[in-house]
């Protein structure tokens, strides 16, 4: 092989040289942001990509933002040609026109790097905006008549040109947004960090020199798609079939959304086929195809070996082809509204996938996990007299449960894959005026199975600020559940609620709603879904689970099929086996 | 270090079942070596600072207290849910982990009616019926330790306060910590969750300290004693009791401080300190010479938020313990035989440990562990062997060769990890290498990490003992202060940093310590209005005036340009926490020097041996390292036994020896 010169201890260290600047980056804009969302959960993905396109290095983001990135760097070249210059830095946030962007809240700042003359890579900063303009703040609310409703819609231009800021046409963006001083701090902290990645990777050029890091790239790559390709030979030839929907697509109301998939595998190459999905819809639930490859992808990719997880690129992706017909819900044309898509149908791309892969492989089985319950409101604090608009994701349930181990407490969004984290309450109240009430874990509110969904949540907290209000844009799952796996139950429905004068009145999710003052929100968010059969999980696990109060003493009963005593907590094992033997009759 | 500024050095074994033996065992010896009775030479000793890795040691291996917890009502999942943040160290495309285990498991978490405010104000006053209740609940559980952790306490810690002043009148016996006393800083999550580890290793370390307390007062000793704490400084026993998480990598901790002053007297000043002890490797990176410091550190999957000194470490020690995976594959760590049972050849324990590979190998000596106080027993080393080789299908020198270099891989990977989280090469440094462990295991380690110089101390064995000469003593203050720099208030300002320094004299006098001889250093953790983290920037002694506040806002906006890639001019800065570290200076101390030699080691040479070099039998020169003399070149393979430790030089390397005895290891060229 042309590469075989390279010792592996040189591919290995560059390799993880990588992976570690691109760790730095998403360091400086944690360290530096302003905004909630990027600066403590850290909905925010960098990566390194060759001039062509390549994906290199994708240690950590959210899929949807950066694993399609790939089809916005080949636009790149191919419209700026030989207008790419050291020192610039493209701006875009369009999921059309050479964006290939999720929807328009996420910015993202590309920054070619070159390195003695010679374009070798380009590297990306995108992260979720405070605001992105458009008809309401936060980018998730529904019923916009098209993209330009939005928000703005920022084609790949340059911002930076050659080393000297733009200032006009940053001004320009800014004057189109809300909090333009605080989306121009989070504009800094992003392009600086592509700034540390260019000086990063030209110290790593300097020091094992253009050809040797090439070649290193080139056996990166070489070296996943072997791996992955050997993963795929595991899979058993076959067709595998999934499918997810979104409660609705919150312009035509409780008509669910759906996604579907039918994987073919074949020796060492599969393909995605999501021909038979729903229709582009009037709502904002539309996926571009950069997006829903992403989130195909990242899905994938769960089912290989865990050793394999820090070391995903190009190579990975090229024995996976993924369809997805133009005008469908998961590759739709301008001018389509796209606002929720990242969550609705991103998740449902994810879940499709997952339940097929499930079936193919039992033993790397995944469940959903808690469908994502994300509200945005907006009002004043009338401590400060300033507009603000909340955006957590607290709401949320748990993980999903996976062959082997119960779901993980907490993780948010499967779309996100564990990359989000969640606020402090502490934070939050002296941030904006709600008080928190209640955020707790509640018994019998996930997925039950062999090996449990995750504990579902319960979120409770009153509005001390001024009237406002509030978009249920980027919630799910009060009609369509989370799947189980192998004969795990599915996650249970969720609900919203306001509490205005002692009445609870439900929020359905993707609607708009009025909030007052003193009301109260709350959300009973469910955990993921559950794998394998109930009636096979441990009896001491489910003891355990009953005195933490996860479990009830009737649930461990009726569901798990294990009999416990409600005073000593202890286990009647000859009940158990008697109820367990009965129900397997 | 005596009164001349003469520093000796003495070590004996851990004694896990009683600790404080172990430190009595080697006072003694230092005792013997004085020609003073023990006794008499406790009485003689002005200041005692000890390290202990007892804290850390615990949450490792799992053995902590059955703890419970009381909190604010609706809120007990607080350390569970834990902001949703996985184990750092999994990747996002890896589903197959276990869910997390918190240190208090949630039928143990009891919420309890009362709320405080982000501003202070109590809403709801502590239900004192319902605090009783439950500590009476836990005790009939069984719990020996209750960590009291409710929302805004750092902004006013009343309701805790009487939670626990409750807590200790219903349960006299029972550890009690609080959060607002263990991390008085805001967000729940990381406060709560680093008085849950507190209150997990608070009752074992409680009794150890008060057991060292007793013996030595037993013994005559009459001086102070210091703990070593994580953030690098020293604090007394009765302070440390009430704050046991600050006991965590005591003693690892001044680690990197003995590295500073071995690079030094090199001129090197980009360091890479390593030390391996019995349970543990520990790697800390020294970039021109700072040792860095975090409040992001993650200890076994805990989060701890106190400010350390910013030491990664795994479970690869003498101790590890080697076992085969259910896939067939050899796995060394992070399970230890400790001390006790020990390794096989300690004749207690029946498990392969990489101590009983090094002893196959011919690295440690088994007439010459301990400079020949404990002999080790090969045979049951190889006994130990025997059942890990018939699966491996190898013979038991087979196996020990494979545990040496699975461990050896395990401890350069955290290298790297650490080296490149941090940006840099880890070719570019020294590699100064301490602990029993380290100096056997270090050639090899840089060997493959392409490390082209390593120092062994004389001192390796006490190699954290070391750090804790070369370092000032002291202690860290901080208080929140949140304020606009624009519109400070001047006269709060100054009041607060006052009474910091009050503070701080106050302790240094108890010590004995007149304030003439403490350095008094401010500091503020300064961002810009709207930003969720801060940068610790210097700010000026004295009454301050807006002047010297806006500099420091200035040499703020200077070191956000140089972490960060940009400063912001047009922003508008907000103080969060005022800091104080006051230290005094450290006596000074000289290490004896070595007479010098020719570069021919000849006349140091023991004896020779067997020994496994790259996969076959080499006999091997043994050097005595109480011969070695200044001068000497030393080429691998070889092996110099000194009392405390084993140097060994693989093939790759050359050794020479400076005048303070340091082995100063280069790799040859080609």
């Amino acid at each position: 092989m042309s590469n075989s010169k390279i010792d592996p201890t040189t591919v290995a260290t560059i390799w993880h040289s990588m992976q570690t600047i691109c760790k730095e980056m998403r360091h400086i804009v944690k360290r530096t942001a302003q905004n909630y969302l990027i600066g403590q959960l850290q909905d925010l993905s960098v990566g390194i990509w060759r001039a062509d396109g390549a994906t290199i290095a994708v240690p950590a983001g959210l899929p949807v933002q950066f694993l399609g990135t790939t089809f916005a760097v080949q636009d790149l070249v191919k419209t700026f040609a030989k207008n790419i210059h050291p020192g610039d830095v493209f701006l875009t946030n369009d999921p059309y026109h050479g964006g290939h962007n999720c929807h328009l809240p996420d910015w993202g700042y590309i920054r070619p790097i070159f390195y003695k003359g010679e374009l070798m890579f380009f590297s990306l900063c995108r992260g979720h905006q405070m605001d992105t303009g458009g008809s309401f703040p936060g980018g998730y609310f529904p019923n916009g008549y098209d993209i330009h409703a939005e928000g703005i819609c920022i084609p790949p231009i340059k911002v930076v040109k050659q080393g000297r800021e733009r200032t006009d046409v940053i001004d320009l963006i800014l004057n189109n947004v809300r909090w333009p001083d605080g989306v121009k701090i989070d504009l800094y902290a992003m392009i600086g960090a592509t700034t540390r990645c260019e000086k990063r990777l030209i110290a790593l050029l300097d020091t094992y020199g253009k050809k040797t890091v090439k070649a290193a790239v080139q056996e990166m790559l070489a070296r996943t798609e072997r791996a992955v390709r050997d993963e795929i030979r595991k899979i058993p030839d076959g067709i595998y079939e999934g499918a997810a929907a979104t409660d609705d697509d919150g312009t035509v109301l409780d008509e669910p959304v759906w996604v579907r998939v039918k994987i073919t595998v074949k020796g060492d190459r599969m393909t995605l086929d999501f021909s038979e999905s729903d229709a582009q819809r009037k709502g904002f639930v539309n996926s571009v195809y950069a997006a829903t490859y992403g989130n195909a992808i990242a899905a994938v990719c769960l089912a290989f070996d865990p050793a394999l997880a820090d070391y995903h690129n190009q190579g990975t992706m090229a024995p996976i082809k993924v369809i997805a017909p133009l005008g469908s819900v998961v590759n739709c044309q301008y001018p389509a509204t796209v606002g929720a898509s990242p969550v609705n149908v991103g998740n449902q791309v994810m879940e499709a996938v997952l339940e097929a892969l499930s079936k193919a492989l039992p033993h790397r089985a995944a469940a959903a996990w808690g469908k994502h319950r994300g509200d945005y409101v907006f009002a004043v604090d009338p401590r400060n007299g300033e507009r603000y608009v909340r955006t957590t994701f607290d709401y949320d349930g748990s993980g999903g449960a996976v062959w082997g181990y119960d779901g993980y407490q907490g993780l948010s969004s499967i779309t996100a894959l564990g990359a989000v984290n969640r606020g402090n309450v502490e934070e939050m109240e002296v941030r904006i005026p709600w008080r928190q009430l209640k955020y707790e874990m509640v018994a019998d509110f996930t997925g039950a199975g062999r090996w449990r969904g995750g504990p579902g949540i319960h979120w409770e907290a009153v509005n001390e600020g001024s009237a406002g209000q509030m978009a249920t844009g980027s919630s799910d799952g009060d009609e369509m559940l989370g799947f189980g796996a192998c004969g795990g139950l599915p996650s249970p429905p969720c609900r919203t609620y306001l509490r205005r004068n002692g009445e609870d009145v439900r929020v359905k999710p993707h609607r708009m709603t009025d909030v007052k003052e003193g009301d109260v929100l709350i959300k009973h968010s469910s955990g993921g879904g559950g794998v394998g059969d109930p009636a096979e999980r441990d009896p001491e696990m489910v003891r355990e689970d009953v005195e933490n109060e996860l479990v009830s003493v009737n649930a461990a009963r009726d569901v798990y099929k294990v009999v416990i005593d409600p005073i000593t907590l202890e286990i009647d094992y000859e009940a158990t086996q008697e109820l367990r033997g009965r129900s397997s009759r | 270090m005596d009164e001349k500024g003469r520093l000796e050095k003495f070590k004996a074994s851990t004694t896990p079942s009683d600790p404080s033996k172990g430190l009595m065992d080697a006072l003694n010896k230092a005792a013997r070596f004085y020609g003073l009775d023990a006794r008499d030479f406790l009485g003689q000793i002005e200041v005692l600072v000890h390290g202990t890795t007892l804290a850390t040691n615990i949450l490792l291996t799992g053995r902590g207290a059955k703890a419970g917890m009381i909190t604010t009502e609706g809120f007990r999942d607080t350390i569970e849910i834990r902001r949703a943040i996985k184990p750092i160290d999994v990747s996002l495309y890896n589903l197959f982990i276990p869910p997390n285990r918190p240190l208090i498991p949630r039928s143990r978490r009891i919420g309890i009616a009362e709320r405080t405010l982000y501003d202070g104000r109590v809403l709801t006053s502590v239900n004192e019926r319902q605090v009783a209740d439950a500590v009476a609940k836990l005790e009939t559980q069984g719990v020996e330790s209750i960590a009291v952790c409710f929302l805004h306490s750092y902004a006013n810690p009343a309701n805790e306060r009487r939670a626990a002043e409750i807590c200790r009148e219903v349960a006299p016996k029972i550890f009690v910590s609080t959060s607002h006393e263990t991390l008085p800083v805001w967000r729940e999550f990381e406060r709560f969750n680093t008085t849950t580890v507190g209150a997990y290793v608070g009752p074992a370390v409680g009794r150890y300290l008060n057991a060292l307390d007793q013996v030595l007062k037993d013994s005559g000793f009459r001086g102070t004693l210091l703990m070593m704490l994580a953030n690098g400084l020293v604090q007394n026993i009765s302070e440390c009791v009430k704050r046991p998480v600050f006991l965590l990598h005591s003693g690892p901790a001044a680690a990197p401080a003995a590295a500073v002053h071995i690079g030094k007297s090199m001129g090197a000043r980009d360091l890479l300190s390593v030390d391996m002890g019995g349970t543990s490797f520990d790697v800390c990176l020294i970039n021109n010479g700072e040792i860095p410091a975090t409040t992001e550190h993650w200890e076994n999957d805990q989060r701890v938020a106190i400010k350390m000194v910013d030491i990664s470490s795994i479970g690869a020690g003498g101790g590890s313990i080697a076992k085969i995976d259910s896939l067939g594959l050899l796995r060394v760590g992070p399970e230890s035989a400790g001390a006790e049972p020990g390794p096989a050849c300690y004749g207690r324990g029946t498990e392969a440990t990489v101590t009983d590979a090094n002893l196959i190998l011919g690295y440690v000596p088994a007439d010459y562990f301990l400079g020949g106080e404990m002999k080790l027993d090969g045979d049951a080393s190889r006994r130990a062997m025997k059942p890990l080789a018939g699966r491996l299908g190898t013979d038991e020198v087979g196996v020990a060769e494979a545990i040496f270099r699975t461990v050896n891989a395990n401890m350069a990977g955290k290298i790297t990890e650490v080296s490149t989280k941090r940006g840099y090469d880890v070719r570019d440094t020294v590699m100064i290498a301490g602990g029993g462990g380290g100096p056997i295991h270090a050639g090899f380690i840089a060997e493959s990490l392409g490390i082209g110089t390593i120092v062994v101390p004389p001192v390796a064995a006490l190699y954290s003992a070391f750090g804790m000469f070369a370092m000032d003593i002291g202690q860290d203050y901080a208080r929140s202060f949140v304020s606009r720099v624009g519109n400070i208030d001047l006269a709060a300002l100054n009041r607060v940093f006052a009474e910091l320094e009050k503070e701080a004299l106050a302790s240094f006098r108890s010590h004995g310590i007149g304030a003439d001889k403490v350095v008094l250093k401010r500091t503020a953790d300064l961002r810009y209005v709207g930003q969720f983290h801060e940068v610790e920037c210097d700010i000026s002694n004295g009454k301050l005036t807006q002047k010297a506040v806006d500099a420091a806002a200035a040499a703020f906006a200077r070191k956000h340009e140089e972490l960060y890639t940009f400063a912001m001019p047009w922003k508008p800065v907000e103080v969060l926490t005022l800091r104080l570290k006051a230290t005094t200076p450290k006596a000074r101390f000289t290490l004896t020097r070595v007479a010098a030699g020719g570069k021919n080691p000849a006349s140091a040479l023991k004896r020779r041996r067997t020994c496994r070099f790259e996969g076959r039998d080499v006999n091997t020169p043994v050097y005595d390292g109480e011969k070695v003399l200044a001068g000497h070149v030393i080429a691998g393979p070889a092996i110099i036994e000194e009392t405390t430790t084993t140097v060994v030089i693989p093939r790759k390397f050359v050794c020479s020896v400076d005048k303070y005895k340091n082995y100063v290891l280069t790799r040859r060229r080609g």
